[in-house]
């Protein structure tokens, strides 16, 4: 039971980032969802997973929980940058497109994957919906830090997908998918910290110099 | 275990970047480590016999080595290249020698990332493989920290991450069916090829949409292109070369692992039509863009699209002369595309400008170059007896063969129009008369070793292939077709 209750809270935690309209809620949202994937993780694996998983969950505790949010919370007060996302698509469309999205990945889950096993289907819509979800994220908004959390919501969408289908992934490939989101976080981290030198915004609808 | 010498040996030049005060001496040994580098695969080609396996996480076969040569063929050149170009800088006070020193380093993090990809059993590692290319090569690509580099770092990290993570996406749906169906608890790619008869047909079909969708951003496939011609034209120029070269060619290696899969699983009809469908879009933009373009670096990076194309395209017609062909035109894209960007950086730094509208007498101002471009620019273009007319005309062929004419005749109009845009476009920078004032230079030994070295691939494969060189491409084949 308390598995649809930390699934739901990922699913709610990704539709408050999508009106979220400042970027510390944005950030503190992210930080609620992975905690309820952490949350669910853990579940999986008291419910007979293998013993690897528990040591997945504490990786998405350290790392996403605590580490990446604080380091973005700390860029945001480092560049001094105006905190509004600015969005491409107002908040209440945003809303009705994500519940739309929501409804395609359950079609796709129940018509294409053909998943018998209830609970795997939801999860599986689910983790679709979310993955889906930052990418809707990352393309309408436009600061530049927005970007990097929608990357971030749609890796939680695929370590949801590979919890869910296939218990994980083999350990040395989930230890170091997530020593490599690390990393990139960090670089994308560099390149908001130049891009707000140079141009003084980090709005990325104005990086349009190179055409053609 | 040959292989280890791909991985010592850039880490010992990494350690070394640490340590050489001198950023000239370090490019000459970061050269001569490439060398070391390039006999190494050049041995394990040609004592080639069957595939070998360790620790059952490396996994090295024909189509292994044809890429791990191709990749050490221009990462030499793009190395010996390198001596000179980055010393000039320095002397210019473009970088410190500090940035010098870093720029050693990133470049070999970057090799090693790229050797790491085709000797990957593991799927997932592939894929970490991939990822890492990508950032280490995001700062070489904003290496000059001006505003347009930083703007094409942040879409190429962005797009690219975007791209690989719906791989990932497709890599997991693959592992599902493989793990369900097949009871493969493993991402080897040898455990799940010799079981993929029992995955499941609708998934895989799936989960290689997303493969070819997320690698192909990567591999600068069209539409998902749009990073490319930023990337390319701003990043530093030997690094630009590596990029067109062998990264992409690197996506398209873990596309054609899941082709094998997917073909044995669903039959070849599936993935060949999508590879056509993408192959004429790559070719159709690639050709468009190449007809109107101003900046040279942008205009190769364009052509580089257009051959991406014709690589998929032949992967997806699919007979015996198409994959011969396409896979020879990926060593033959790699060292002529490497040349003309090598060429392009001499032009840029002579010129100070990238406009081919403001750049006239190339030829005359400096002449070793201007006659590598030349030849440079009938080669990419498809004219015999340079290596890429051959491989074009394998792919032609095997449409034929295969009896898909309407697509053959698309890609021979396209190509057609390509080879004359290209000539139009680089003749008039080539010829002319050179601006007055202009002095006439000289490049330095080891540039024009690099481009003397990538010539004689050229010419050589174009007359002949080389006899280990087409038992590496045969067993690419048979890995593909899968007999």
């Amino acid at each position: 039971m308390h598995t649809y209750v930390f699934l739901s809270g990922i699913l709610i935690m990704t539709y408050f980032m999508v009106i979220a309209k400042r970027l510390p809620p944005l950030i503190s949202s992210f930080r609620l969802q992975s905690l309820f994937l952490f949350l669910f993780t853990v579940s999986l694996a008291i419910s007979g997973g293998e013993p690897s998983l528990y040591v997945v969950a504490g990786l998405i505790l350290i790392l996403k929980v605590i580490l990446i949010p604080t380091l973005l919370l700390r860029i945001i007060k480092k560049i001094k940058v105006n905190e509004n996302l600015g969005f491409f698509m107002n908040p209440q469309l945003s809303l009705f497109t994500a519940l739309l999205l929501t409804y395609l990945s359950y079609l796709f889950t129940f018509r294409v994957m053909n998943l018998i096993d209830r609970m795997q289907a939801a999860s599986f819509a689910l983790a679709l919906c979310v993955t889906l979800l930052g990418l809707f994220i990352m393309v309408f908004r436009i600061k530049a830090l927005s970007q990097i959390v929608g990357l971030l919501v749609m890796e939680n969408g695929l370590f949801l997908t590979a919890v869910t289908m296939c218990r994980g992934l083999p350990f040395i490939v989930e230890f170091s998918t997530f020593l490599d989101i690390f990393i990139s976080v960090i670089i994308l981290g560099v390149f908001v910290y130049r891009i707000n030198t140079l141009f003084t915004h980090i709005d990325v609808n104005k990086l349009d110099n190179l055409k053609g | 275990m040959q292989i280890i010498y791909f991985f010592a040996i850039p880490l010992i030049i990494m350690a070394a970047s640490f340590s050489v005060n001198n950023s000239k001496v370090l490019g000459r040994l970061n050269a001569l480590a490439y060398f070391a580098i390039l006999l190494s695969t050049f041995g394990l080609s040609i004592n080639f016999k069957e595939p070998l396996s360790f620790f059952n996480f490396f996994y090295v076969d024909a189509l292994s080595i044809l890429f791990l040569f191709t990749i050490s063929v221009v990462a030499f050149a793009a190395a010996l290249f390198s001596i000179d170009y980055i010393s000039k800088d320095v002397l210019s006070g473009a970088i410190s020698e500090k940035k010098a020193k870093t720029y050693y380093l990133l470049f070999n993090l970057f090799s090693l990332s790229m050797f790491f990809v085709p000797v990957a059993n593991n799927l997932g590692m592939v894929w970490i493989g991939i990822e890492l290319t990508t950032l280490a090569s995001a700062f070489l690509v904003g290496f000059y920290n001006k505003k347009a580099s930083l703007e094409a770092a942040w879409k190429y990290i962005i797009i690219c991450s975007v791209g690989i993570i719906l791989a990932l996406f497709g890599t997991i749906i693959f592992y599902y069916t493989a793990s369900t169906h097949a009871g493969i608890r493993s991402l080897n790619w040898t455990e799940i090829v010799s079981s993929a008869k029992s995955l499941n047909v609708n998934i895989v079909k799936v989960a290689f949409l997303f493969i070819l969708v997320g690698y192909g951003t990567k591999a600068g496939i069209a539409p998902m292109h749009t990073w490319l011609p930023d990337a390319h034209s701003q990043a530093i120029s030997p690094v630009s070369a590596m990029l067109s070269g062998v990264l992409l060619k690197t996506a398209i290696y873990a596309i054609l692992r899941f082709y094998v899969i997917t073909n044995i699983c669903v039959g070849a009809q599936f993935s060949s039509k999508l590879f056509i469908l993408f192959g004429l879009i790559s070719l159709g933009i690639a050709c468009g863009f190449l007809l109107v373009q101003k900046h040279i670096k942008r205009f190769l990076a364009y052509s580089s699209i257009e051959h991406i194309g014709v690589i998929i395209l032949g992967f997806g017609l699919g007979s015996g002369f198409a994959l011969y062909g396409a896979f020879l035109h990926i060593f033959n894209h790699a060292v002529t595309k490497s040349l003309m960007f090598f060429g392009a950086a001499n032009v840029v730094k002579k010129y100070k400008k990238d406009n081919m509208h403001a750049i006239r007498g190339i030829a005359s101002a400096m002449p070793f170059t201007g006659l590598m471009l030349i030849l440079g620019m009938f080669a990419i273009a498809g004219m015999p007896p340079f290596s890429i007319f051959f491989s074009e005309i394998f792919i032609a062929i095997g449409g034929f063969v295969k009896g898909s004419y309407l697509v053959t005749a698309f890609y021979l109009f396209f190509i057609v129009v390509i080879f004359g845009a290209i000539i139009y476009h680089l003749s008039r920078i080539l010829f002319g008369k050179k601006p007055q004032g202009l002095a006439v230079s000289h490049e330095a030994l080891s540039t024009k070793m690099a481009f003397i070295f990538l010539f004689i691939f050229i010419c050589t494969v174009g007359i002949k292939v080389p006899a280990f060189l087409n038992t590496l491409i045969m067993g690419a084949v048979k890995i593909v077709t899968n007999n």
